[in-house]
């Protein structure tokens, strides 16, 4: 089965070398997808002639991510792994949650939490509601609702890729459980963000951002 | 000069000024269909007043300016609910064709390097 690794990125000139050698090193094909950065990603892409699109405007990450899930499709890919461009998903856990696809589930989630538990910070106190919410609605217990690393067989791709109306991660997850995929979880530790700025500084995009995926569960996913 | 004067002079201007625009910027037919009929309506309107009251009458409205608002008011929020269908639309296709260019302009660069 023919798997795609794909790195969305936003202004990465940092992370993104040393991330895709990494990848690379892992003998699975990738493509880089530059969402119109402003920094010198597009040109380290071009010089490096690392696998890449560019994006003529910046569209956001669910966006991107179904860009990615269009072109997996569209060049005969039969599954797809997502890990960010941050450097936060270290590419060593590719491979276990791959492995798990090739057992035959359709998503698979790495998740900080599987072994380890939550600590009770404000970030992880919003992971927990979101968590309750799919709970609520799937009744399936997820322990990393807003983890970006996630692998899917070819059903889920192809579901992705042509109709995806999410606001991020939780969201999405539930309407992978509302279907009746198979889902499982893999522990994977995540890093500190290298470089450049987290999306939830400002407390008011977060509220939100939550705000909004609560709506997405409870009334739009079903 | 009287009020309904002024007000048909008003929205006879409003419409003139609606069709050479539409003219001049040769706005798609399909959106100024909407804005031209409306423009008529409220001629209608301001030359026959009497129109309002007996509306206001029919569904029970004590005054008449009521029954204006309400009309304009409902009309508005649904033309901007249309707009905001018509916006989301346009951004499903916008980001297809993200894709798409972004794909040939891959395309093109792998066969200059050949």
């Amino acid at each position: 089965m023919k798997i795609l690794v794909i790195i969305p990125a936003f202004n990465e000139e940092s992370n993104i070398e040393k991330l895709v050698e990494k990848v690379k090193l892992l003998d699975y094909d990738y493509l880089v997808i530059n969402d119109c950065s402003t920094d010198n990603t597009p040109r380290l892409l071009d010089e490096n002639k690392l696998n890449h699109l560019d994006l003529d405007n910046n569209i956001g990450l669910a966006g991107v991510t179904q860009i990615g899930f269009k072109y997996a499709v569209n060049h005969g890919y039969g599954g797809a792994i997502v890990i960010d461009g941050d450097g936060q998903h270290p590419p060593v856990y590719i491979k276990s949650l791959l492995d798990k696809v090739s057992e035959g589930y359709d998503y698979v989630v790495g998740s900080r939490f599987v072994d380890k538990s939550k600590p009770y910070t404000m970030r992880m106190i919003g992971s927990r509601i979101l968590s309750f919410m799919i709970k609520l609605k799937t009744g399936v217990s997820v322990s990393d609702p807003t983890s970006g690393m996630r692998a899917m067989g070819g059903e889920v791709l192809k579901d992705f890729a042509n109709n995806m109306n999410f606001i991020a991660e939780p969201d999405a997850l539930c309407h992978v459980l509302k279907r009746k995929y198979k889902y499982t979880e893999v522990q994977v530790d995540m890093e500190e963000r290298v470089g450049g700025v987290s999306y939830f500084v400002n407390p008011f995009r977060s509220i939100r951002f939550m705000f909004n995926v609560i709506i997405s569960i409870l009334l739009f996913q079903w | 000069m009287n009020y309904q004067t002024t007000l048909f002079l008003g929205t006879a201007i409003t419409l003139v000024f609606i069709v050479l625009a539409v003219i001049r910027t040769k706005m798609n037919l399909k959106y100024a269909i909407v804005w031209i009929l409306w423009g008529f309506v409220m001629l209608v309107l301001s030359s026959y007043p009497g129109i309002i009251d007996k509306l206001s009458y029919t569904i029970g409205i004590a005054i008449p300016a009521n029954t204006v608002f309400l009309i304009f008011i409902f009309l508005l929020y649904v033309m901007c609910f249309y707009l905001f269908i018509k916006i989301s639309t346009l951004t499903s296709e916008i980001k297809n064709l993200i894709y798409s260019v972004s794909v040939l302009k891959k395309k093109i660069e792998e066969y200059d390097e050949k």
